[in-house]
């Protein structure tokens, strides 16, 4: 940073209120060159309102401090700042031409922890990284946010490099590939575009779902993606729900998206939540007790992205501290967490949202009714608070109609026993439970 | 004697770290410089009532950041009062992002894919966001899912009340500040007779440095309980 700038920024923090030093002036980069200082502003909204209203005052500090030397000049821009370390991006090994994959390399199939939840999809995705372009083309992972879809598709990216460093692989974010349409569209360089996204061997999409509604980004990736297929390249999506159910997606592209392997993942078990707290402790280089990884899972049911923020806190405050991290303290450490959780689910908030949904009465789940449209509603609203609230089974069936906690007990057994055999109800029970996690 | 007018103008002090009368809040700022010096988290979403002193720890980063020679850029949003989303253009390149009252975007779709987009950009550059709310992620209306759980995923931090006897110790350490003193006598007689929230006492102490300039008095309680008094017949 030039001097006259550090020392313009000096005078002016004490001449301009602190919030809008930090947001106008501060962010401005400077360049020194002869007779002229620049200053860059990220983008054009805060060049006009720099200019508007501190382009006189910038001027004056400028020219007292360059005893009228220098002359401002503002533009858009930035000096390119020094990538941090974090997430290491791979380059595919003739990149001269090419830009980077994008891949992030901390995702890959060894990190990713297995269950019940997203089995089928770490198989089929590792299938895929092994047979490209052969074994299940496109293969679209679909469910909700925060579960692991994005891992999974730069584990297939830095597997596949793996097996091959010259395989030409790109990961996207579907709006990144509208943005660069866009911009294409701009400066008349569609040609190159689709030159780029058609030449590649494996095309990794990520939350297409946001290709809807657009109409012209829809049409260039129809084209893109029957142009790899029909080279045998590997096309991998993801999406947040099953594609069929996107609005603003057009017919054509919703019945290619199904023609490899829609393959779902769906929120992690208990089980599975306590291994990846155990696993991403490891990597953070953190022994994590196996009750406190089964105590955070029980207070966190419902994504890995909830589960990592909890973690993090856990550690961040043991690190603070220096103390050993139990459940005690982690009871501590997460305690705004865990209060705030229990304020947003609790049993009458449950026993509302299950009666929502199966469209009856909150007061029926109390009730002695014992036909079956009450009677399952009740069952899974009871497991519900069972696993989401720390109430004790005396108090949930106290709460259903004071009934005995063995009847709470048995509603547990049989759901978790329905939710195994039952693909719709274990579907209502899981719409549920992400309904009432955030 | 004619009452001396004072020059009209705002406190222009910088916020920094020293300036910030801790609490119980150390760790927080122990997290916070952390962050910014690049050894810590790589995202922080701070929450906390109004008056706890967010806006100043999130320039307190902007601050260390440009001591440390990184780009920093800070911003504060207002509910029905956003600005256009090409606010957010080129910000990926920015070492250090500071993103005060984040709440205020929730339920508007063209912020929330905005910033969402921002988001993944900066992210994959491993640069550090730090964002502050008036509640935890979970509380947010934000309708977009994506974003939601992106909000959660960092080091959420909730910054502490702070206890009687510490909002007496917090008036008197930024009354220092602003180059007044309050004695612990008119701390209590503020919080027991004026407010207790610490917004309304800043606004106040801002006053009240104004009117110790004016007479050119020392803050003593005669004079703070004739101010309130002149305050309350206006």
């Amino acid at each position: 940073m030039s001097a006259l700038w550090n020392n313009c920024l000096a005078k002016l923090e004490n001449e301009i209120s602190s919030s809008e030093f930090s947001t106008w002036i501060r962010p401005l980069q400077a360049i020194e060159t002869d007779g002229q200082i620049k200053l860059l502003a990220p983008n054009r909204f805060v060049l006009d309102w720099v200019k508007e209203h501190h382009f006189a005052k910038l001027e004056e500090a400028i020219q007292q401090l360059s005893n009228g030397s220098l002359s401002l000049q503002l533009d858009i821009g930035s000096k390119k700042a020094i990538p941090a370390p974090a997430p290491q991006h791979t380059k595919a090994p003739d990149s001269k031409k090419s830009r980077p994959n994008f891949l992030n390399r901390a995702f890959i199939f060894d990190n990713f922890v297995e269950g019940k939840s997203n089995q089928l999809a770490k198989a089929a995705s590792i299938q895929v990284s092994e047979n490209i372009g052969k074994a299940y083309n496109p293969l679209l992972i679909y469910g909700a946010s925060g579960l692991g879809k994005t891992h999974l598709m730069h584990a297939i990216g830095n597997a596949i490099l793996q097996h091959n460093p010259s395989a030409k692989i790109v990961y996207l974010h579907s709006e990144k590939f509208v943005q660069d349409m866009v911009k294409a569209l701009q400066q008349n360089a569609i040609d190159t575009f689709k030159e780029y996204y058609r030449g590649v061997d494996t095309l990794l999409i990520d939350d297409i779902q946001f290709f809807a509604g657009k109409e012209r980004s829809q049409e260039e990736f129809f084209h893109t993606f029957n142009t790899l297929l029909e080279k045998k390249h590997q096309v991998v999506l993801t999406c947040d729900k099953y594609p069929k159910e996107i609005v603003g997606l057009e017919d054509r592209l919703k019945s290619r998206f199904g023609w490899g392997l829609p393959v779902a993942i769906e929120p992690p078990d208990l089980e599975t939540r306590a291994a990846i707290l155990m696993k991403k402790a490891m990597m953070a280089g953190v022994d994590l007790p196996q009750e406190v990884a089964f105590f955070i899972g029980k207070r966190i049911p419902s994504n890995v992205r909830d589960l990592e923020g909890a973690l993090r806190r856990v550690i961040a405050n043991a690190q603070f501290t220096g103390r050993e991290i139990t459940t005690e303290f982690t009871k501590e450490a997460l305690h705004d967490l865990i209060s705030l959780q229990d304020k947003l689910v609790n049993i009458d908030n449950i026993q509302k949202t299950v009666a929502e949904y199966f469209k009856i009465r909150v007061a029926d789940l109390s009730s002695k009714n014992r036909r079956q449209s009450i009677t399952r509603p009740r069952q899974i609203a009871m497991c519900l608070a069972r696993e989401l609230t720390s109430h004790s089974f005396p108090e949930i069936g106290e709460a259903f109609g004071g009934r005995d906690h063995t009847t709470v007990i048995n509603a547990c057994k049989r759901i978790a026993s329905l939710r195994d055999s039952d693909v719709k109800l274990e579907e209502d029970y899981l719409n549920l439970l992400r309904t009432l996690s955030h | 004697m004619a009452e001396q007018l004072p020059l009209l103008f705002e406190h222009k002090f910088n916020l920094t770290f020293a300036n910030f009368y801790p609490g119980k809040n150390r760790e927080i700022i122990g997290h916070l410089k952390d962050c910014v010096s690049g050894t810590g988290e790589q995202q922080i979403y701070l929450w906390g009532n109004l008056g706890l002193g967010k806006s100043h720890l999130l320039q307190a980063c902007c601050q260390l950041a440009q001591e440390l020679k990184k780009t920093t850029f800070y911003y504060s949003f207002v509910a029905d009062a956003l600005p256009s989303t090409e606010i957010l253009s080129g910000l990926e390149e920015y070492e250090v992002v500071c993103f005060d009252n984040i709440d205020a975007i929730a339920e508007t779709s063209d912020w929330e894919l905005a910033f969402f987009n921002f988001y993944n950009r900066h992210r994959d550059r491993g640069f550090k966001l730090i964002l502050s709310s008036n509640c935890p992620p979970n509380w947010l209306t934000i309708r977009l899912p994506d974003l939601k759980t992106r909000l959660n995923w960092g080091l959420t931090l909730k910054l502490q009340e702070l206890s009687d006897q510490e909002s007496i110790e917090a008036l008197a350490f930024k009354a220092k500040q602003m180059g007044f003193e309050i004695n612990p006598t008119v701390g209590r007689f503020l919080l027991s007779h004026y407010a207790r929230d610490l917004a309304s006492l800043w606004r106040l102490l801002d006053r009240l440095d104004h009117a110790t300039l004016a007479a050119k008095r020392k803050l003593t309680l005669p004079f703070l309980k004739q101010f309130l008094s002149q305050d309350e017949s206006d």
